[in-house]
């Protein structure tokens, strides 16, 4: 605090950073509980749909099949089955729509054509089966794919900017990005696919690009207060963030009832970068402003 | 005005990428396939030929094609068709819808993926674990299969995940699931027995040729209605090697005579895949007989005569290649199978392309009213755009297969390469004591940090998950690495001249 206090006025910021600073950290601690906690009751961080953990997904062009009535007759054999619908993003009208479920592509298959009545083909219906050795499998290596991909881009901040806080700074909000996203979709219930979980590996792209404009502006620039500095980077990185938000967000209205995939990656890109507000510009902000500080105040 | 050479790679790069994509306002159908020995292939017409008009009525899509051909052949009379290609005209007659197979001519050079166009992917894991030659072996002999099975437009490669586990992936546009399944899951292990002992088994070593799409020695016998519906017979004539036939007499000599005295006392069955699908009676004139020349018959069943002929043409299709191509060294596992209707695929792209366009008019939106700059949220617009178009210029130079997951890098790279621009229009416009270039400068340095970055958490992905996601980690790759040699050059370039 001595450094602080030399100086003769201090902004509302000056008074508040270090408190602001707990913010992101206390949610990302309870967020990790949250997750340790879902961890042990399920088995993992994450629900899993059928694409991790093996089933079918058999998506049909039906806009006058009831989508109620389909899925009470069907639920009574298939009991984990999901359905949701298809419909056009201009209009809303029902297009057809997606049923998920564990079993094997020869038992869903003629159960659900007894039922709307017709043979599924492929002009009226695309049909994914994953094993489920395989499904797992995937999610592994995907999972590893994550862990590897975090370690290289840790690397690679390192070398960058060659110091240890500020380094650390620019891993934790990205590390603290995929913590919330995680536990985010968790409260909802959202069963992630394996799409969704690659979408992980933009998240840390994302993430980082904000960290690493905020890092630069702060302590490789020499003009202006430790405050303007961070204040300009913020107006930059804000609507950076912002802008991608948008982006996103117009993308996902028009995509979610089409590709299973793309909504599934826009939402925890969504979720993600709405995280990466808070833990750029309170979190590591925070770090960057004391350790500028104090780098300043030795000097 | 001196253009700068920033902007010059700029327009180079654009105009490449027009060369490569190549797109055409043509229309019509392409014809992909031609069934040998059928009236259309005995006119003359062959495939890559586009289709334009089929009796005066003009084609411009698979939909006409479909509703021409369906108008035309509504009953079983002969007809006359005038078919006329980019190429040539054919006229002839005939009672049988062409037996061609036709695709959407194709507009750009892109290659879209199943998930865009439509068709099937299979990944098959053999059930014992395999060296890479063998999984060579496999894949060669899975393609030969189905290039004499008839099917175009598959692409088959063996692959290796994470894990070290090896898998065949099968792609194929259009087929129907039925035919995929059947083609890479069945072992084809052929095996013709008299009295338990194998005589002859599939493959070069004793079959040294099998009569295809010739009618004189292959074709479909006759039909009949039996149990509710119809069932047809096929029979195609065989040719053995002579190791084999010596086999054959060997084994026929030690029989004798039924009690009509016309055949002998034991039957040549027929094994596929250690199950009987058939049983011949070997005439008395062939005991302890050379013979070379074996005729092969079997039948396919269907609820009407015209189901039950398409599925006796498929038997026989199938026997054929079995014989021809012998067994796979493998009992092989189906692990993964999708389906793509081309319907749906359509219903992607569209949305795909809406999605695209409204994000980047949406962010040249947003950049304006923060900036309140025309010139420069007109060049953000401009730049997004040259982006997505280098990067479909690349991918169609590389000949990549655009999936899903090639979709979402590209609208990733979009997203990163606008907060890039972004940077450098900030940077630029800080009235500050540095000079333009300076400035510029330290945005490049912020932005190639970031480019790093993103690259060295994209390259795991190549390779997990048997490589499904390969064209996301390539596209962003692609994506970024355009993006920071050509088109951020450019843009500062741009904002330099706008700003001076």
């Amino acid at each position: 605090m001595e450094q602080l206090t030399e100086k003769p006025e201090k902004s509302w910021y000056d008074k508040s950073y270090k408190y602001l600073f707990f913010i992101p950290v206390t949610l990302t601690i309870l967020a990790l509980v949250f997750l340790i906690n879902f961890n042990s009751q399920h088995g993992d961080v994450i629900f899993k749909d059928v694409t991790l953990t093996g089933g079918t997904t058999i998506t049909v062009l039906d806009p006058e099949v009831s989508i109620e009535e389909l899925f009470s007759s069907i639920q009574i054999n298939f009991p984990d089955i999901k359905i949701r619908e298809l419909s056009d993003f201009r209009t809303g009208q029902q297009k057809g729509f997606i049923l998920e479920t564990q079993s094997e592509v020869e038992d869903i298959r003629p159960a659900l054509e007894s039922v709307l009545g017709y043979e599924l083909n492929k002009d009226n219906s695309s049909v994914e089966f994953s094993g489920a050795a395989l499904s797992q499998g995937f999610y592994k290596q995907i999972r590893f794919a994550i862990i590897i991909a975090f370690i290289f881009m840790a690397i690679v901040i390192f070398l960058i900017f060659r110091t240890f806080v500020p380094s650390l700074a620019v891993i934790f909000a990205a590390f603290s990005d995929i913590v919330l996203t995680v536990a985010v979709i968790g409260l909802l219930k959202i069963p992630l696919s394996i799409a969704g979980v690659v979408a992980f590996l933009l998240l840390i792209g994302y993430s980082v690009d904000t960290d690493i404009l905020l890092t630069t502006r702060t302590i490789k620039k020499k003009e202006g207060t430790i405050n303007e500095r961070i204040y300009g980077a913020f107006k930059t990185g804000l609507t950076m963030t912002l802008t991608s938000i948008a982006a996103i967000f117009i993308a996902l209205i028009i995509i979610r009832n089409t590709s299973e995939v793309l909504r599934q990656m826009f939402t925890i890109l969504l979720i993600g970068l709405g995280f990466d507000l808070f833990n750029t510009w309170l979190a590591n902000a925070a770090i960057l402003k004391w350790y500028a500080e104090r780098k300043e105040a030795s000097r | 005005m001196k253009i700068p050479i920033r902007i010059w790679i700029l327009v180079i790069a654009l105009i490449l990428s027009l060369l490569v994509i190549k797109p055409t306002f043509d229309t019509g159908v392409a014809v992909k396939f031609v069934e040998q020995g059928s009236t259309v292939a005995e006119a003359g017409l062959t495939s890559r030929e586009v289709i334009k008009e089929i009796n005066g009525e003009k084609i411009e899509n698979l939909e006409d094609y479909s509703r021409v051909i369906n108008s035309i052949f509504i009953d079983e009379e002969e007809k006359r068709l005038d078919i006329i290609t980019k190429e040539n005209n054919y006229v002839f007659l005939t009672s049988e819808i062409p037996q061609i197979t036709v695709e959407d001519i194709q507009k750009t050079n892109i290659q879209t993926g199943l998930d865009l166009r439509g068709g099937a992917r299979a990944l098959v894991q053999p059930d014992v674990p395999v060296t890479d030659s063998e999984l060579q072996d496999l894949v060669d002999i899975s393609r030969n299969r189905f290039n004499i099975f008839g099917l175009s437009d598959v692409n088959i490669q063996g692959i290796s995940d994470l894990s070290g586990n090896k898998f065949m992936l099968v792609e194929v546009a259009g087929a129907t699931p039925d035919d995929l399944e059947q083609l890479i899951a069945q072992q084809g292990k052929f095996e013709a027995k008299i009295a338990n002992e194998t005589v002859f088994s599939g493959g070069e070593k004793d079959i040294a040729d099998v009569c295809r799409n010739d009618a004189t020695c292959a074709a479909v016998t006759g039909c009949s209605i039996s149990q509710g519906g119809y069932a047809c017979n096929f029979a195609f004539t065989i040719f053995l090697t002579e190791e084999a036939a010596k086999k054959h007499a060997d084994v026929t000599s030690e029989l004798s005579l039924d009690e009509t005295g016309r055949y002998l006392n034991e039957s040549l069955f027929l094994f596929i895949d250690d199950k009987e699908v058939d049983s011949l009676l070997i005439g008395s004139s062939l005991r302890g007989q050379a013979t070379t020349q074996i005729s092969i018959q079997g039948s396919g069943t269907g609820e009407t005569q015209e189901r039950a002929l398409e599925e006796t043409r498929k038997e026989m299709n199938n026997l054929q290649t079995i014989l021809l191509t012998g067994s796979l060294p493998y009992k092989l596992e189906i692990v993964k199978l999708d389906t793509v209707s081309p319907t749906l695929g359509k219903e992607f792209t569209s949305s795909i392309i809406t999605a695209i366009t409204a994000a980047i008019l949406a962010v040249s939106l947003i950049v304006f009213i923060r900036y309140r700059k025309f010139k420069a949220s007109l060049a953000l617009l401009l730049t997004s755009f040259s982006e997505l178009f280098i990067i479909l210029g690349f991918a169609a130079l590389i000949k990549w297969n655009l999936d899903l997951p090639s979709i979402a890098g590209i609208l990733a790279t979009i997203g990163t390469g606008v907060d890039q621009q972004i940077i450098i229009l900030d940077e630029a416009s800080q009235t500050k004591s540095l000079s333009i270039k300076d400035k510029l400068k330290r945005a490049s340095s912020i932005i190639l940090s970031a480019y790093l970055t993103l690259v060295a958490a994209m390259i795991p992905l190549y390779w997990a998950g048997a490589g499904l996601f390969k064209g996301f980690a390539l596209t962003t790759i692609i994506g970024v690495t355009a993006g920071i040699l050509i088109t951020r050059p450019a843009f500062a370039e741009i904002i330099k001249r706008i700003n001076n």
